[in-house]
């Protein structure tokens, strides 16, 4: 990276009890690195809502780090367990979205790596500066449909349900083995995903199938289905034909 | 003893020697439970020596992530108060009623004012040996001893006063200027030592330097070239662009005057010109600076540089008046009314003494200093070729040198005494040979011989050396009939002056002595004029440059306090006591630095400076040899540097005196020393380290910052070796017999952490004599080293370590293998597992507080009070006690806390304080209206980011109402400020840029709670850890990160909502469940300590399973001890026993328990605030090794109640064999039972006694007679009990046979230092089988906490909260938490009952009350948040026509917000951290400004 590189702004959630401790002992040891973070402080990594990930790209932070404490030294016993499945879905629906995953970033760090702190600040400002500037403009329909994906109770249902079901069994005693259960909740992002596209370009009023499809990105057939689903149970009806061509339009518009 | 008139006069505080993890946790829970505490640390900060661990078994926690929430907790506990650097002097009194003395070390930091900025370390010249590092890393004298110490004030480490500095005559801080020098800072060398020395250029070549005869350094080769530093300091101002010249304090018109320009006036001057008065020097002479221009030769000191100074001293604005004589020109009086308000006379002693001999008028006989003085004077003196100058001392020196240097061809020197008497400096006395003049010692002249009025030779006397006399210097005595006479053409007497005191004129009423000197308060410098100060020679007689200017500072000091009208005397009298032992290993020698001198062929034709001074390198190397003997330096640089005022070295030791009731002592213990010892040849191979080095070096804070590097050449190790039992299981001198306990499972946490610290493939292997894995989840973080870690285990014993080839870093172990064969192997790095050790000072402390200790220094107490001392009313834990691990020591801890809690329950409350708040005005909250306040933090913000700017961007934030900067917003004048501004500007939210929440937001929410508000109303910033000290070079940058910062705290700040302080009504008696031992103790405790308490056992009887035992390892009796136990629980007032009882139903939390048992069939509804289970274990019942078969295969002590019962079976006895490991460390059930080695060897060791020709054989995997117990192993070893190890994959065999008629046993086993199979025939085979849970999952659920892999309770946390479960108010104990030994099992109740006391002792449960809310409305009950809660703080609940809804338990909510975030209907939101603020952070902080 060239001095006149681009410097991006970060969002960075840090864990009260062992990454903001780390952060804290970087300082006292005098450890530098670029000043790219603004930190918001949470008693436990658990406490971050996936959706706070697209919240800050969306309030024009270039990336989002989150930090908590090593797996199995978290002072609420497991709550960073959590936030490891939540940003595992934050980052496929990056992935979905193409603003990619590397705009969201986990690490853990003790009370005591404040070098290992700074060292990863410097390492993910680094490759964030590799992507370049987040344009939030580009990316207005994905961010609020992620939005909707990840306040949607459906996904943070299978989120928080992960455990209990590939670790101690449902009420039957049935496992089911993580592999499965991340190929089930992939298809389940993508669905809601391609779904909230939908709703969130139908907000701006009443479209056909292929207006929609050049909006989103997403297939014709694939259009078609989701809106079928999408019927079922949400908040879109048929509003009337242009010709021949159906038009859709939501309900609660 | 607990009667209420007693009572009154027991003491409700405790004393706790030693702030380690133990002492910390004893700590807290007495304050927690109503008592005040002292904490008694001898360091400078808590921690002990967990804080210097890396990380802790078996779960790999970060050592300091765990125990620093706790420090903290304790630092800042309102009940306790620290004592550091304290430590125990006297104890007096008896149980209930203490005096302690105690003796406090100063700190040298006020602890209320240092921020801990660490501008004091930054500036410290004076580098030390970092003790918290295991001396691998440097620290400086002021210093903290780690990052994380609580208290976190930095503070500043004495040895003592530096013989340099205590023994200068102006005591300049020597040791502080040398240094600065080493450090390169000079001009701050030059200030320190213009502090009590004007004329440091002119000390720099003149001094007779006594500081460098008192030098240490002298001890190891030669002094530092102290005189020579100062030179060279001085040399660089003078020839600077500008020179130091101090400032004046404040400008004052009282006039005072000084009657002679030497030293001591130019020094008086000086000192008085910085306090700001008008000084005015009147001079005889016509040139200034006495007889430092006119007594000494420019060679030796250039006019120039006496210029030099002077005129700095011009600069200053005194006046100087040459060739003025008072008493002529002028008198005193005339002076006086003048306006002159005082004098001082340093008029010196320039008037040579006779020598008192025949023929001193001849001419051509020239008093010293007079000739001296002419040639200063640039007159032409001129004496002949021979000239005999009489005298030893500097004038005779420079006379005989001057005359040389003035056309004499053979001037020399008579001197009376030897040349070791001489006074005068050695290197002038050296010059003067290099110079070839003749020094005739042991010669007197007798009289001068003249001719036509001129000498013409000087008769001598040979002279010897007598008794001494006054001086200490031997009497010379005249040797008879030694005469003889030398021809000379002068003679110059040169043995000493007096003053000429012409200048005292009638009106003076000052007094001189018989020698003519003047007479004055030694102290003050007073003469009997009150007006009237002298020093210097005029005062001594002829002295030292130094000293005359050590007098006229004192008198500065005496004469503008006497201006000023104040005491002349108050505190200036202070004893200068140098440091008498200064360790000097480790150091190399170095030879002091030689002066660079101007050649004798040169010198000899000129009056040049002979000496030509120090280069820089030379300086640098030189000053680098100072040994620091004070520690601190004494520079200041730090008072300096602390812009919050704190630094203090005035402070003295302080004697405290506490009356406490009773006495925790938790000392701690000391790692085992190795290089006393040969084998492991610690001292010689640098890549021999103790396991404590090894832990400093893995530490992500230690001196290698956590990069796995070996000390000889950083290189990062490939193959490390651990050796265990260093100092341990050891019966050679220095070393112990007893097993330290916890090396096993640190080598191997060593191991797989340094694995996991290697980039590349690490071999990590341990050697061993048997693997020690015998606590909770040991043997299964054991088996995953070896098995999936692959850390190699050798079983051996080591032979020695030497280099792996001659100048290799490497190093060759070499050891016996476990058959017996010599075996070889070379690693990169060798890693001692020493033991612990009982330190001196704590075997001290147990005299000083008479109480017994063993051989060893481990305090003793029996195994039925565990925790008690022989001392009444004194309790011990942690490795004081015996080796013991982190959990252990924590659990004895609470057991002392709980033993003092109940000896003192009467007195709970009395002392302890809880502070009150203003009420919270709840008008306030309306509109949002922000104070916000940004710390300059000294320098250590402002010098990054601009303050200013950061205030006043603030000012333009939405909802801000008052801004300001502070220096330091923590100070206790800022919390007056920020209270005013609160109350002033009606500010309803604070928010504080500054250091970091997690050391000061308490404080700050302290301080808002003072102003009414409401402490969560309070958000702040961190611009200084997260901003600007870590974007030091980028000052714009981290003030725009400081604007974003507290815009996004800003924003969040005004959504900031008051949070009720939570507390719970507590029911306060306690359930405990279990009536063995265990259960029977904590019911005890918890009723002595006054709390109603219910004991619940579902058999018939009380014992459980101690019934059974007959003896402790100890040997003391279980079974009387039980029935006195039962006797006590059974006829306490305070205690329901409730037998035959079964748990049906538990219902509530912490504080409201409700608990269903059934008792005779009937059931009985218990409410109770906390609860504690001590359900006990069992034995295994095994299918193997015949068991159940025959008679003769018994288990654990059926054996011993087979022989009680029947006598005739052991008489008729051959053989008998104990199998250990039965069930246990097998697949199926991965752990050790822990008790089952000593059992069975102490079982053997009855056997044996009884009958000593029988046949004991153990067959064991490994011994695991851990701790002191190790004793027991030693003793049936030398008893002839045989040990047979065997494999986990070859077991014994077991076979009934009949041998000649008699039925017997037949084991076949591979015997593994045979290396064959053995057959044993044997009578009996007791079996020691696994100890394994039962029953304990109804429990589990009732309590909603949870079990083990193995099905035993699963505390909160291993190693910190062992007897705790994380769902609050449930505590475990006994057996049912682990298989332990009695004594064990007896601590772990009474920790038990500490914990549950510290919350019987309130009537509510204080809450966390950051906790989850759930919105009703939202909520459609999924459930998911009460699965995914670890603490059991959420869960379902019927509501009336909604089914199941979620509700919080306030109680249990620890607030980390997991719930809030999992909920699938976003029903749930986080007190404190709502998605409300944290959205608006997020946006503030995102939006460009």
């Amino acid at each position: 990276m060239n001095a006149s590189a681009f410097e991006p702004k970060v969002l960075a959630f840090l864990c009260n009890w062992c990454s903001y401790a780390g952060a804290d002992m970087a300082g006292v040891s005098r450890f530098q690195y670029p000043p790219t973070i603004r930190v918001l402080r949470t008693m436990c990594s658990g406490r971050v809502d996936p959706f706070y990930l697209t919240e800050g790209l969306k309030s024009g932070f270039d990336g989002v780090f989150v930090f908590g404490c090593h797996l199995g030294d978290c002072h609420y016993l497991e709550g960073n367990v959590y936030t490891q499945k939540r940003v595992k879905i934050v980052e496929n629906l990056l992935d979905l979205s193409k603003i990619g995953r590397g705009r969201v970033q986990l690490r853990w760090v003790s009370a005591a790596e404040g070098q290992l702190f700074a060292n990863y600040i410097k390492e993910l400002s680094d490759e964030l500066a590799e992507l370049g500037p987040f344009e939030v403009s580009k990316f207005t329909l994905e961010l609020s449909a992620l939005e909707s994906v990840l306040i949607s109770p459906r996904v943070r249902w299978l989120a928080g349900i992960e455990r209990q079901i590939t670790e101690r069994g449902n009420v039957y005693n049935e496992t089911m083995n993580s592999v499965e259960f991340d190929r089930l909740l992939r298809s389940v992002c993508e669905t809601e995903y391609e779904n909230a596209l939908i709703l969130e370009v139908l907000r701006t009023g009443p479209q056909s199938v292929r207006e929609i499809s050049a909006k989103t990105g997403l297939g014709v057939y694939n259009v078609s289905q989701r809106l079928a689903d999408v019927e079922k149970w949400g908040p879109v009806e048929l509003h009337g034909y242009d010709g021949v061509t159906p038009k859709f339009t939501r309900t609660d518009a | 003893m607990n009667d209420n008139s007693q009572a009154k006069h027991f003491t409700g505080a405790v004393m706790v020697v030693g702030g380690g993890i133990g002492g910390t946790q004893a700590a807290l829970d007495l304050a927690e439970s109503g008592f005040f505490v002292y904490v008694v640390e001898s360091s400078s900060a808590i921690g002990g020596a967990m804080a210097q661990l890396d990380k802790t078994f078996p779960t790999n926690d970060c050592s300091m992530c765990i125990l620093s929430p706790k420090l903290v907790e304790c630092g800042r506990h309102l009940n306790i108060e620290l004592l550091t650097l304290s430590e125990v002097r006297q104890v007096t009194g008896e149980p209930g009623n203490f005096m302690v003395k105690l003796l406090q070390k100063p700190r040298y930091i006020d602890t209320s004012k240092c921020t801990g900025c660490g501008e004091c370390a930054r500036v410290c010249p004076v580098v030390c040996k970092n003790e918290y590092d295991m001396n691998m890393s440097e620290r400086r004298a002021a210093f903290r001893k780690y990052a994380q110490a609580v208290p976190g004030a930095f503070s500043i480490e004495k040895r003592g006063t530096s013989p340099c500095k205590a023994t200068c005559p102006a005591h300049i801080s020597v040791q502080g200027y040398v240094a600065l020098t080493a450090q390169g800072k000079y001009q701050e060398a030059l200030k320190l030592i213009k502090e009590e020395n004007p004329l440091p250029a002119i000390c720099g070549r003149v001094c007779h330097h006594p500081c460098e005869t008192a030098c240490m350094r002298g001890e190891l080769d030669d002094p530092v070239a102290i005189d020579s530093i100062k030179r060279f300091l001085a040399d660089l101002d003078l020839n600077s662009e500008t020179r130091f010249v101090p400032r004046i304090k404040e400008k004052r018109d009282e006039k005072a005057a000084i009657i002679g320009s030497g030293p001591a006036g130019l020094s008086c001057a000086y000192y008085l010109a910085i306090e700001g008065y008008q000084v005015t020097v009147f001079e005889k002479l016509p040139v200034l600076g006495g007889m430092l221009s006119v007594g000494i030769p420019s060679y030796r000191l250039p006019e120039n540089t006496i210029e030099a100074e002077i005129q700095v001293i011009r600069d200053m604005g005194v006046e100087f008046k040459t060739g003025v004589e008072i008493g002529k020109d002028f008198t005193i009086s005339q002076l006086r009314a003048q306006g002159y308000k005082a004098f001082f006379m340093g008029i010196g002693a320039q008037e040579c003494k006779a020598l008192g001999i025949p023929g001193e008028e001849f001419e051509g006989v020239v008093p010293g200093v007079e000739y001296l003085r002419d040639i200063n004077l640039g007159k032409k003196a001129l004496l002949g070729d021979r000239v005999a100058v009489i005298g030893g001392g500097n004038v005779a020196m420079d006379t005989v040198r001057t005359a040389l240097r003035n056309g004499s061809s053979k001037p020399f020197i008579v001197y009376r005494r030897s040349e070791k008497e001489m006074p005068a400096n050695e290197e002038e006395i050296q010059e003067c040979r290099e110079e070839g003049i003749e020094i005739m010692t042991l010669t007197n002249p007798k009289r001068i011989i003249g001719e036509n009025g001129r000498v013409k030779a000087v008769e001598c006397l040979r002279m010897e050396l007598g008794e001494p006399d006054a001086s200490g210097r031997r009497r010379p005595v005249a040797v008879v009939g030694s005469e003889f006479i030398m021809e000379v053409d002068a003679v110059v007497p040169a043995i000493g002056q007096e003053s000429d005191w012409a200048c005292l004129t009638e009106e003076c009423a000052c007094q001189l002595s018989d020698w003519g000197t003047m007479r004055i308060d030694p102290l003050t410098l007073q003469t009997h004029d009150p007006d009237i100060f002298a020093g210097g020679d005029a005062v001594t007689g002829p002295r030292t440059v130094i000293e005359a200017i050590a007098a006229g500072k004192q008198a500065a000091i005496s004469i503008g306090r006497f201006i000023r009208g104040e005491d002349l005397s108050a505190g200036r009298e202070k004893e200068w006591q140098a440091v008498q032992q200064v360790p000097t290993e480790g150091y190399d020698r170095i030879p002091r630095a030689r002066m660079p001198v101007m050649s004798p062929e040169i010198r000899v034709g000129n009056f040049e400076e002979v000496q030509l001074g120090f280069t820089e390198e030379q300086v640098r190397a030189e000053a680098a040899r100072c040994l620091s003997c004070g520690v601190c330096s004494e520079c200041y640089q730090c008072v300096e540097a602390c812009l919050a005022k704190a630094v203090d070295h005035e402070q003295q030791p302080k004697e405290l005196e506490i009356n406490v009731g009773a006495i925790i002592l938790a000392p701690g213990f000391q790692p085992f020393d190795p290089s006393k010892y040969d084998t492991y040849a610690y001292s010689n191979l640098p890549n021999v380290v103790t396991s404590m080095e090894f832990e400093r070096i893995l530490s992500a804070l230690g001196p290698t910052q956590g990069r796995l590097v070996r000390p000889s050449d950083h290189r990062q190790p490939k193959k490390i070796a651990w050796l265990q039992c260093v100092g341990s299981r050891d019966s050679h001198q220095y070393a112990h017999e007893y097993c330290s306990g916890v090396c096993c499972m640190a080598a191997i946490k060593e191991a797989v952490i340094a694995k996991e610290h290697s980039k590349d493939e690490l071999d990590a292997a341990i050697f061993f004599m048997d693997m020690r894995t015998y606590g909770k989840d040991f043997e299964r973080y054991y088996n995953r080293a070896e098995q999936e870690i692959g850390v190699r285990f050798i079983r051996c014993r080591i032979h020695s370590i030497v280099p792996a080839a001659p100048n290799s870093d490497d190093l060759k172990i070499e050891y016996l293998d476990k058959t017996g064969k010599m075996r070889a192997e070379v690693f990169d790095l060798v890693v001692l597992s020493i033991g612990l050790q009982v330190s001196k000072q704590s075997k001290a402390l147990a005299e000083i507080i008479g109480i017994e200790i063993d051989a060893s220094g481990f305090a003793r107490a029996g195994s039925f009070s565990p925790v008690a001392s022989s001392r009444p009313g004194v309790f011990t834990c942690g490795a004081f006690r015996g080796p013991t691990d982190i959990p252990f020591s924590v659990m004895e801890a609470s057991a002392a806390s709980a033993a003092s809690a109940a000896l003192l329950s009467e007195s709970r409350n009395s002392l302890t304080r809880e502070k009150t708040y203003p009420p919270e005005d709840p008008s306030i909250h309306a509109e949002p209206r922000i104070g916000f306040f940004v710390c300059r933090c000294g320098v250590n913000i402002a010098n990054v980011v601009n303050v200013p700017e950061v205030r006043d961007y603030a000012r333009g934030l939405p909802n801000v109402d008052y801004v300001a900067d502070n220096m330091f917003t923590c100070s206790q004048d800022t919390q007056k400020l920020i209270i005013e501004a609160i109350k002033e500007h009606r500010l309803n939210r604070i928010v504080v840029a500054a250091c970091t929440p997690r050391t000061h937001e308490p404080l700050f929410q302290e301080t808002i709670r003072e102003a009414g508000l409401n402490p969560y109303l309070f958000e702040f910033a961190n611009i200084r850890d997260q901003d600007s000290w870590v974007h030091q070079a980028e000052p714009e940058k981290a003030t725009a990160k400081a604007k974003d910062l507290v815009r996004m705290a800003v924003a969040k700040a005004a959504l900031l909502d008051p949070i009720e302080k939570l507390q719970v009504a507590l029911t306060q008696s306690a359930l405990v469940i279990g009536g063995g031992v265990a259960g029977m103790n904590a019911a005890l405790n918890l009723a002595a300590q006054g709390f109603k308490t219910f004991l619940v056992e579902q058999e018939e009887v009380l014992g459980g399973y101690a019934l059974r035992l007959a003896k402790t390892w100890k040997g003391e009796d279980v079974r009387s001890y039980v029935e006195e136990l039962k006797g006590k629980v059974l006829g306490n007032r305070n205690i329901e026993v409730l037998t035959g009882a079964k748990m049906l139903a538990v219902k509530g939390f912490v504080g409201q328990f409700t608990t269903t048992v059934q008792v005779k069939g009937e059931n009985r509804e218990i409410q109770h605030g906390v609860a504690i289970l001590a359900t006990g274990a069992h034995s295994l019942e095994p299918r193997e090794y015949l068991y159940g078969q025959t008679e003769r295969v018994t288990l654990w002590h059926e054996l011993e109640k087979l022989f009680e019962d029947d006598p005739k079976r052991l008489d008729s006895s051959e053989g008998i064999a104990f199998i250990q490991c039965v069930g246990s460390r097998e697949p199926e059930r991965p752990y050790c039972s822990k008790i089952c080695c000593t059992a069975s060897v102490q079982q053997a060791i009855d056997l044996k006694e009884k009958k000593p020709d029988l046949n004991v054989y153990i067959l064991y995997r490994d011994i695991r007679t851990y701790g002191r117990r190790e004793a027991l192993y030693t003793k049936a070893r030398k008893l002839g009990v045989f040990f047979i190890r065997y494999n986990a994959d070859e077991k014994p065999v077991v076979e009934k046979v009949t041998v000649a008629g008699k039925e017997k046993l037949r084991i076949r086993v591979r015997d593994h230092i045979l290396e064959r199979p053995v057959e044993l025939s044997v009578d009996y085979l007791n079996l020691a089988t696994a100890i394994i849970p039962k029953g304990l999952d109804e429990l589990a659920r009732f309590f909603k906490v949870p079990l083990n892999q193995d099905g035993f309770f699963l505390e909160a946390h291993t190693k910190l909260r062992p007897v705790d479960f994380a769902t609050d108010g449930v505590f475990v104990a006994g057996l049912a938490h682990y298989p332990k030994p009695i004594d064990e099992s007896i601590a772990q109740a009474q920790a038990a009952a500490s914990r549950a006391a510290s919350f019987l002792a309130k009537p509510y449960v204080e809450v966390e009350p950051i906790a989850s809310v759930v919105d009703q409305d939202l909520c459609i009950g999924c459930g998911m948040c009460e699965a995914n809660c670890a603490f059991g703080a959420i869960r379902l609940h019927e509501a009336a026509g909604k089914g199941y809804r979620a509700e919080t338990v306030s109680a249990s909510c620890k607030g980390c917000g997991v719930c809030a975030a999992s909920c699938p209907q976003k029903a749930i939101d986080m007190k404190h951290f709502r998605d409300c603020q944290i959205v608006a952070a997020i946006r503030a902080g995102g939006c460009a400004q």
